[in-house]
């Protein structure tokens, strides 16, 4: 579980480039889809998926839709124009920094 | 196994009683913990609703609700600024532009008159007078609504509630400085510049206030609809 603090800064990146691939989706379904993605190494906390998502959406990054299913509501998240454009950059500055960090936890292997 | 009508309404009783009051946070959250509860039902379906429901609730962490809640209250926070913002900005073009140059000019006109200080007092006590019967007319309505258990949107107690904040501050520090002033000078004899600035804070006073208190109350419906794209779904319910 310690390795959940080094994903903590890239939760936003994450649900941008989730929502970028599957259009719209619900907090729960992120969760699932990360869980699955990842083979159970990466569990999102809701504490944490929550406030990420609100500030997402007051940042305009992110619009919703709500729509009932079954006996009750659900909210869908899904990029706006202004999202999808940073999506791109957030993805550019992740490689970025993962480029970076090769450099620095194994030299030997970046250097080829 | 799906979760029933009742089971949902629980839900909801369960997030009003950790701290969750508003209806557009509670009905995110009980879409969560029913969606887990039913993953926890096919891997352990002999667990009563409860119990499912306190496991799932556990996973928010030992502060429960309470991020959800602030992350929520600040976006709200940003979106009623910008509200606030659009309204204001109406009164500085045209044409409304005209009324604020006018309220701005009388005022200045009226601190030119001997003992003017005396008149603003008088016309903001009534101001903020007038202002607190309507409130706390507000807060019954408001109160009666959360007794009743109706679902209240959290920009919509914003709308009623917020704006205290803001304009009527504003006013409160003002009455103060006039207090504090008014023995010793007089408005009349102040150079130009100093007149200009007070009658220029006050009518941009004047128009926050109007614009919390009237304006942003009165569209309330309209921009609700705009923020909850669900709202109407909801109160047709």
């Amino acid at each position: 579980m310690g390795n959940q603090k080094l994903f903590k800064g890239s939760l936003q990146t994450i649900i941008l480039k989730l929502l970028e691939t599957n259009d719209k989706m619900y907090g729960y379904e992120i969760t699932q889809h990360v869980k699955a993605l990842t083979n159970g190494e990466l569990k999102i906390t809701e504490g944490a998926l929550y406030p990420a998502l609100h500030k997402l959406e007051a940042d305009g990054l992110l619009d919703v839709e709500v729509a009932k299913v079954g006996n009750r509501l659900r909210k869908y998240y899904k990029l706006t124009e202004i999202g999808s454009k940073e999506t791109a950059n957030k993805l550019a500055e992740m490689q970025e920094f993962l480029k970076t960090m090769q450099h620095l936890v194994n030299p030997k292997f970046s250097s080829e | 196994m799906k979760l029933t009508t009742l089971q949902i309404e629980d839900l909801f009783k369960f997030t009003r009683k950790h701290f969750v009051y508003h209806y557009d946070v509670q009905s995110e959250l009980v879409d969560h913990l029913a969606n887990d509860i039913e993953e926890i039902w096919k891997e352990t379906p002999q667990l009563s609703f409860q119990d499912a429901r306190d496991t799932s609730f556990k996973k928010f962490g030992i502060f429960g609700f309470m991020d959800v809640i602030e992350a929520k209250q600040k976006q709200m926070n940003k979106g009623y600024r910008s509200i606030l913002w659009r309204f204001f900005r109406e009164w500085f073009t045209m044409p409304k532009m005209m009324t604020t140059l006018t309220v701005f000019l009388s005022l200045y006109l009226i601190l030119k008159i001997q003992y003017s200080e005396y008149f603003l007092l008088g016309a903001l006590f009534l101001i903020l007078a007038v202002d607190l019967i309507k409130q706390t007319k507000a807060r019954k309505t408001q109160k009666k609504k959360e007794q009743k258990q109706e679902k209240v949107f959290l920009l919509e107690a914003m709308i009623g509630n917020t704006r205290q904040g803001f304009a009527t501050s504003g006013f409160f520090q003002l009455f103060n400085f006039l207090i504090s002033v008014v023995d010793n000078v007089e408005f009349s004899n102040l150079p130009a510049h100093w007149l200009l600035l007070t009658s220029f804070s006050t009518t941009a006073l004047l128009i926050l206030f109007y614009v919390t208190a009237y304006l942003i109350p009165q569209k309330a419906e309209e921009l609700l609809e705009e923020t909850y794209p669900e709202y109407k779904l909801v109160k047709n319910l």
